[in-house]
């Protein structure tokens, strides 16, 4: 760590103001959400202490949470199970296409749209067929009468319309992440490969899949929490509803700490959410840091 | 490694001493830069009030109100200046939340009446009105009780700007077209109505159910009359009923009765409050059940002239038409903390005696909280117009809305479980048990 023998003191100086402000806008606000997430608090009135009550009402009697916990993490599974096919798409436009930028920039699009933008693009598309909804359109034209319905507003497929979205809007970012990761592979490796024989899926095999492995790392970690915090999209489409079947953990903090006034309350959702983050970024690490050994 | 461990431990800590007295400290800060602003303001120098409203579309009539009488305040005293905040309804309420949490409300506000104000003046962000409102003759301006709604303790606290009531708003035109003579007395009519108008390809009713609100006021109307009269809601909080009585369960039914006719169009529960207005607006639906307030905008819109409205109908032969779901409107508020605090309190003296005449004009008074003098008919207002205002002039008794009667959390169960009524069966039983066990625990 210390290669160049810099005086520690140095290096605290020149770390520090990074650091306070890592510190105020990072840990502050947790360790506050922490200590308010023990108390009985509408957010604007007096504070009633009641310990780890707000806890044990949510593992325990909270009819929301536990779907909602169930929904987060399989938006977390989805998206990452985009990543692979992300990391094939890219390997394919390495190899087959010569000028790749305008490819990847088009997939690229839909990351840098405002998600209210999204949201609303894709309810229209989504919307019931007498209200002009394109999905619902081209099922009827195909002769699929019986597959439509309003997307949005029916209970089970609700939460599988949101997965979508999301999927479709970052599938771009991902593309971008492992595109970039590929192309900084020597070329000299694939020439060393091609003398001895490995061409084609034989060098993706044994060439860009093992050295891309860090990216791709990276990737999941992204898109494992990125889908944790998943909110704005569902508020601008759903708003959590129909009666609760979009709701995630996100939005259930949100409902609980505005619209029910119960701070408090939220504010113990939030934590569970941090704690989810970070034992899951602990837990992907850990089993990359297998593969990783495995495969080199 | 050792020693750079210790100054990393060092600099962490003193990181967050240092952050934490500096949000120590803000506090102080504030409080007494408040104080030095109101003891030394007082003559005619500079202020800046600013006023948080939920009037951000300028085609409103509403929006056209607050901007005519502010500028005009604004002429007459060159050293006041008023910065307008406006937002979205929802926006505002959560605007207003954040800022109720840090004790920054701004000068003027606005507040919802009964139990949605009642944190705020429980935290003491707003500033009494009384001795205002009885300057120049304020209070007597309002109809009598409004203020009621806005008061805790003896004390007003916001002053309203409109006074609604729940009609249902129907197309003329449509309900010829389906052969329906008269509008539906009965809710046994009106669901023969819906049936109707569906067998002729016409969305019978529209609801912007993505803002739960709107269900919720609707089935309340329908509790109003299977409850045969108002008051379920307060009988529940005093304990004298609970969910569980039939008059809630009839009430479930009798909206999932509609929910099953195919009343509402579909999609229901993700169009949104405003989508749900024009929908309606544009002439795409028969039958639209919103309070009085959005009169003036239907009015001056594509189907306009096409629209009458009637009262809602009696349920399984219960309850009086004359009960109407009562929403006093949202109303003006002063910070407590306000730098100007009697500049603020002037301007919205003047701002209030100024609003029934301005919205006389602006053709916007029928459904204003305060008494208007003038001829609405000789003033040119339309029929629609007229008819709402017969409407209010007859009104009975009525009950609030359920999230100005409960506490938040409860009230959040409620419009959830409501929702979920337009997407799925449930038996109503169920419904009633929900409500009880959330009302027990949010107790």
């Amino acid at each position: 760590m210390n290669a160049l023998k810099v005086p520690a003191r140095t290096i605290a100086l020149f770390v520090l103001p990074c650091l306070l402000l890592y510190v105020c806008l990072v840990f502050v606000p947790i360790f506050f959400s922490i200590y308010t997430s023990t108390f009985d608090w509408n957010g604007i009135g007096a504070k009633k202490f009641v310990g780890l009550d707000n806890y044990i009402r949510l593992f325990t009697k909270d009819a929301v949470f536990w779907p909602a916990v169930r929904h987060t993490l399989m938006f977390a599974v989805f998206s990452m199970v985009e990543i692979p096919f992300a990391l094939y798409i890219a390997t394919l436009i390495n190899r087959f296409v010569k000028k790749p930028n305008f490819f990847v920039t088009s997939y690229f699009v839909p990351v840098i749209l405002s998600v209210v933008i999204i949201g609303q693009l894709w309810k229209t598309i989504y919307n019931p067929a007498s209200l002009g909804g394109m999905l619902n359109q081209v099922l009827d034209g195909l002769g699929l009468h019986s597959w439509t319905r309003s997307w949005l507003s029916d209970k089970t497929a609700a939460m599988y319309a949101l997965y979508f979205v999301a999927l479709w809007q970052y599938l771009g970012y991902h593309l971008l992440i492992q595109f970039t990761g590929i192309q900084n592979i020597p070329s000299e490796i694939y020439e060393a490969a091609k003398i001895d024989g490995a061409d084609g899926f034989k060098a993706d095999r044994y060439i860009t899949f093992p050295l891309v492995v860090p990216i791709f790392k990276i990737s999941i970690i992204l898109a494992f929490i990125g889908s944790l915090q998943s909110f704005d999209m569902i508020m601008v489409m759903t708003g959590g509803g129909p009666g609760h079947s979009t709701d995630v953990i996100a939005t259930h903090m949100y409902n609980m700490s505005f619209l029910s006034s119960k701070f408090g309350y939220g504010s113990s959702i939030a934590m569970v959410l941090v704690a989810v983050c970070l034992v899951a970024t602990v837990i992907i690490n850990a089993l990359f840091n297998q593969v990783e050994r495995k495969i080199s | 490694m050792r020693t750079s461990l210790k100054w990393m431990s060092l600099a962490v800590a003193a990181g967050l001493m240092v952050s934490l007295t500096a949000c120590g400290n803000k506090d102080k800060d504030n409080t007494t830069s408040t104080d030095n602003g109101s003891a030394s303001t007082g003559k005619a120098e500079n202020v800046t009030i600013t006023f948080q409203n939920i009037y951000p579309d300028p085609n409103t009539p509403l929006y056209k109100v607050l901007h005519q009488i502010s500028e005009q305040y604004m002429k007459d005293h060159p050293n006041v200046k008023i910065e307008y905040d406006s937002l979205d309804t929802d926006q505002q309420k959560l605007k207003l939340k954040t800022q109720a949490a840090s004790k920054e409300v701004p000068d003027i506000t606005m507040v919802n009446p009964a139990a949605q104000m009642k944190d705020f003046v429980d935290a003491g962000l707003l500033a009494p009105l009384n001795d205002m409102i009885d300057k120049n003759g304020l209070k007597d301006t309002f109809q009598k009780g409004i203020l009621d709604y806005y008061s805790f303790n003896n004390n007003v606290y916001a002053l309203p700007d409109g006074n609604n009531i729940g009609v249902m708003f129907y197309n003329k035109k449509m309900f010829q077209q389906a052969g329906i003579t008269a509008p539906p007395t009965t809710f046994d009519d009106l669901i023969a109505d819906v049936k109707a108008l569906k067998a002729k390809g016409i969305t019978p009713m529209v609801t912007g159910e993505k803002d739960t609100w709107t269900g919720s006021f609707l089935f309340m109307n329908i509790l109003l009359r299977t409850n045969n009269g108002p008051g379920f809601l307060s009988d529940v909080a005093a304990g004298k009923k609970t969910f569980n009585d039939p008059a809630f369960v009839d009430a479930v039914d009798s909206l999932e009765k509609l929910v099953q006719a195919g009343a509402f169009q579909d999609g229901a529960t993700s169009m949104d409050y405003n989508a749900g207005e024009t929908f309606f607006k544009s002439g795409k639906a028969a039958m639209y059940y919103m309070g009085t307030w959005a009169t003036g905008a239907i009015d001056q819109s594509e189907a306009g002239a096409d629209i009458g409205v009637f009262k809602f109908p009696t349920v399984n032969g219960k309850g009086n038409s004359d009960d109407y779901m009562l929403a006093p409107g949202s109303a003006f508020a002063i910070s407590a903390n306000s730098k100007h605090l009697q500049e603020t309190k002037d301007f919205l003296n003047y701002f209030m005696l100024q609003y029934p005449k301005v919205s006389f004009e602006l053709k916007n008074a029928v459904s204003v909280a305060q008494k208007v003098d003038g001829d609405f008919k000789a003033a040119g207002y339309s029929s629609l117009q007229m008819e709402v205002a017969a409407l209010k002039a007859a009104v009975k008794g009525g009950d609030l809305s359920f999230d100005n009667t409960m506490n938040p959390a409860t009230s959040q169960t409620h419009l959830t479980s409501i929702q979920n009524l337009f997407v799925q069966q449930v038996d109503p039983k169920s419904v009633a048990q929900e409500h009880q066990s959330a009302f027990e625990a949010n107790k």
